[in-house]
């Protein structure tokens, strides 16, 4: 009977208290007020966000309606067609040649490259992901405007936001495919599997979901993107017709409207821009994110 | 066969490129070095695209020596004179404020999501930051513009004059505008949070738990494990979060391009318009498009491309050198 009073005494908090030196105190109390402290930091991240997403939804909204994105009248201040198919037409065609470069050059640098030469070509890409935008825009700029001489066109701005957004595709491809785990691609090749069977029917399934996570990603941080754009393509009043036409891009428009007097209704434009970039990012991103947590569980599988 | 362990990386052979040999057919050493060949071509993609960028801009300065003037404070077309010194002076001047906020939040957020938060609260948090790189910058400058830097010249600019005018350029004048270097400060800061909020955090959660378990089990409070165990162990991790957050601060185009003002003489205060390299590079190129410039006045802007470059370039190889993993982080924008 007499034992539990015995434990309970000595988990009594007046015992420990008793213990305690000040100094001990000091520390324990600094511990805990910092454990509250450094939490509310959280605030000066989110809250921006809070603020950006409400007031760009509530300047936009109001003047937003399923009439004003479809219509393709050469645009005003009530027709986002023109803008939305030409960021469209550019954003499909620079992916897909972004894919296209980033995926076989991931999977070389995976697959055949030794670790030297593989490191060297990491570096270079992350060094392209580091490389400020205008730079990329000035040489696209130089290259493909003046040098190649295709003009202010939806091909010069195709191919200068595909080199951009290539080492995004690149390093998810060459993650994807370095990470397959070694006793499945040891067994594949020890069972006689050329390399490209291997690849093919091994690794592209392994890999897959995350060459999909960053697909998404170079989507979500190109139709952004705004300074190789707005230095390659000038904002067309129709949709392109041939690859040389001019091409009106959404956040072009953002960056042509926004300092404009209220009164031309211009800055409302590049809210209405600005909110639908907006979706269209978020919900890229929640994708990656969605994406990314059912490859994790799957790898896990994998790994057992 | 036993899961790999994440700690020993394991050597991976390449894959023999041409495939098996195959015995029999005999002419095969053209058609097998061509085999051996072709794989590894597409590997050059990215080396290609930055090795283009560098030539294109490298032939486009067409070697004019501008000499030390290059560097004065003296931007002046009209007459002739082509010094960058008062663009690269607002980078710096932008960039690192902007960094030792980002870095001093993101360490805090870094602690506080590794160390203090349950896990629920800092799984359904931590997306929130990562979420700030997403934001296209174009959208930051949009919000900034209309929505924050009224909130800056009326209340917030006023407010520092009167309490810390006493510091050496927080003694005003403003303009009423807000748009200024502190905006952009404010901006990049929010820019380069998630980059080194994010290695900041995979820095401390690599810090085996051993060392940290042993810690607590010596008596250490959670603040002090952090202080004495974990930031020391992956002070590689947030050194290569500094070099970074300020690659990404650094070489800011569009956002700042719309908030800082494109004045052409340094500014006076913290609360004057400015202006950095890449937003000066933007607005001549813009304004430049379709017209032709003289030659100096093209090779100028090259060479500063030249110059943003290269800082950027430099401290993105500090960063990344100092990343041991493949790639550690898998961010956006990063």
């Amino acid at each position: 009977m007499a034992t539990p009073t015995v434990s309970k005494s000595i988990l009594d908090s007046d015992n420990i208290r008793y213990d305690a030196s000040a100094r001990t105190r000091w520390r324990l109390g600094f511990d805990r007020v910092i454990g509250w402290l450094l939490p509310l930091l959280f605030v000066v991240a989110i809250a921006p966000i809070l603020s950006l997403v409400y007031y760009i939804s509530a300047r936009a909204i109001p003047s937003l309606s399923w009439q004003v994105i479809t219509s393709t009248s050469p645009y005003q201040t009530d027709a986002m067609g023109v803008p939305i198919i030409g960021t469209f037409e550019l954003m499909l065609l620079a992916t897909s040649i972004a894919v296209l470069l980033g995926l076989f050059g991931g999977i070389a640098t995976a697959e055949f490259l030794s670790e030297r030469t593989a490191g060297w070509v990491r570096m270079s890409a992350n060094l392209l992901v580091g490389t400020p935008s205008v730079i990329v825009g000035y040489f696209g700029y130089f290259t493909f405007v003046i040098f190649f001489g295709w003009s202010l066109s939806l091909l010069a701005g195709t191919i200068t936001l595909a080199f951009f957004m290539t080492p995004y595709v690149f390093r998810t491809a060459d993650l994807a495919f370095t990470s397959v785990p070694s006793h499945i691609r040891e067994a594949a090749l020890g069972s006689g599997a050329r390399p490209y069977q291997y690849i093919l029917r091994v690794g592209t399934p392994i890999a897959f979901p995350q060459i999909l996570t960053g697909i998404f990603l170079a989507m979500a941080i190109g139709v952004g993107e705004t300074a190789p754009i707005v230095l390659t393509t000038a904002g067309g009043k129709i949709p392109p017709q041939t690859l040389f036409s001019p091409v009106s891009w959404m956040s072009s428009l953002i960056w042509q409207n926004f300092a404009q007097a209220p009164s031309t209704g211009l800055p409302t434009i590049a809210f209405q821009a600005a909110f639908l970039l907006l979706v269209v990012v978020v919900s890229l991103n929640v994708v990656v994110r969605i994406i990314s947590s059912r490859y994790r569980r799957r790898l896990e599988g994998l790994y057992a | 066969m036993s899961s790999p362990d994440p700690s020993t990386p394991e050597v991976r052979e390449p894959l023999p490129a041409s495939g098996p040999e195959e015995t029999g057919s005999t002419p095969q050493s053209a058609r097998s070095f061509l085999a051996r060949i072709v794989p590894l071509v597409p590997a050059l993609i990215p080396l290609g695209i930055m090795v283009a960028i560098v030539i294109a801009l490298v032939a486009e300065t067409g070697f004019t020596n501008f000499g030390i003037e290059f560097f004065s404070l003296h931007w002046d077309p009209v007459n002739n004179q082509w010094g960058i010194g008062v663009f690269l002076l607002g980078s710096l001047i932008t960039a690192v404020p902007a960094l030792i906020f980002s870095m001093l939040i993101g360490l805090g957020i870094a602690i506080a999501s590794t160390t203090y938060l349950p896990r629920f609260l800092s799984q359904w948090l931590d997306p929130f930051v990562d979420l700030l790189a997403g934001i296209p910058s174009v959208v930051y400058g949009i919000w900034a513009f209309i929505i924050v830097a009224p909130y800056f010249g009326s209340q917030l600019e006023p407010w520092m004059v009167m309490n810390l005018h006493f510091i050496p350029g927080f003694g005003g004048p403003i303009n009423t505008s807000g748009l200024g270097i502190l905006i952009s400060v404010f901006i990049l800061t929010l820019m380069a949070l998630p980059i080194t909020t994010l290695l900041i955090r995979d820095a401390l959660r690599s810090v085996p738990r051993d060392l940290w378990e042993s810690g607590l089990a010596l008596g250490a409070t959670r603040w002090e494990v952090v202080r004495r165990v974990a930031i020391p162990h992956g002070r590689r991790g947030i050194f290569s979060a500094a070099f970074l957050g300020f690659g990404r601060a650094f070489g800011e185009t569009v956002a700042v391009a719309m908030i800082i003002g494109t004045a052409t003489v340094l500014p006076k205060n913290v609360y004057d318009i400015g202006n950095t390299m890449a937003a000066q590079m933007f607005e001549l190129l813009d304004s430049a498009i379709g017209g032709t410039g003289s030659p100096q006045f093209l090779a100028a802007i090259a060479e500063m491309a030249l110059v943003l470059l290269g800082i950027s370039l430099i401290v993105n190889i500090l960063g990344r050198r100092l990343i041991s993993s493949l790639y550690t982080q898998q961010i956006q924008g990063l």
